[in-house]
């Protein structure tokens, strides 16, 4: 069960890649990292549960207030960008 | 064993998520794939692996890891589509009223949007009712 986890979090990593490198704009871009962290977070999660250690659990509560700054930094630039 | 299959199903929501991210053909629909599933995909994982965890300083983690997801995912999602929807050099295509055009036309957001005139590629209503 954990593993069919840990092959589903992986091949939606493998989308949210594939939108980063092909997205035609810098909107599409920020959408691809935002759901590459989102994943990570994911995976960080699910690893804890399944080794029963939670020394990366901080990681997780970091990661999701450096995304959540970074998103509203390239949005400033996105709407900069169209002058 | 319950809280793995409400993890499996996060995971599982997650996809659908991504999936939805690659075959969408707009931002502005991406993001709403995006931003729509991966909430409640993170929020179900976490609250699966609550459910196997016995330690709580690790369940405080990431209950508070899902509730500042929770916080600020639509936050930035609000910021990306609005500044999606005012760059000049994004298409974006809406159906139905737009709303946020109505709102601007009206004066009833700040000054720093009503500086910009988008140049309307869209086809709202607007457009059709007048004709040149």
């Amino acid at each position: 069960m954990i593993g069919a986890t840990y092959l589903v979090l992986a091949a939606a990593f493998v989308c949210f890649a594939f939108r980063l490198v092909r997205g035609p704009t810098l909107a599409d871009r920020v959408i691809g990292i935002d759901g590459m962290l989102m994943v990570g977070l994911g995976l960080i999660v699910v690893q804890a549960e399944d080794t029963g250690r939670g020394a990366f659990l901080q990681v997780a509560v970091m990661l999701t207030l450096v995304g959540f700054i970074g998103t509203a930094v390239v949005a400033r630039f996105i709407e900069g960008q169209g002058e | 064993m319950i809280g793995e299959v409400i993890v499996l199903f996060g995971a599982v929501l997650t996809l659908l998520s991504a999936i939805g991210v690659v075959r969408f053909p707009d931002a502005l629909s991406r993001m709403h794939a995006l931003t729509k599933a991966s909430t409640v995909g993170f929020g179900l994982i976490a609250i699966g692996a609550c459910l196997n965890m016995t330690n709580a300083n690790d369940i405080t983690s990431v209950l508070l890891a899902a509730g500042l997801q929770l916080l600020t995912l639509p936050v930035a999602a609000t910021l990306i589509a609005h500044s999606t929807y005012w760059a000049h050099r994004i298409p974006v295509r809406i159906d139905g009223g737009d709303e946020l055009r109505q709102a601007a036309d009206a004066g009833r957001l700040g000054r720093r949007t009503l500086r910009r005139n988008r140049p309307t590629t869209h086809d709202g209503p607007d457009q059709e009712s007048s004709p040149s």
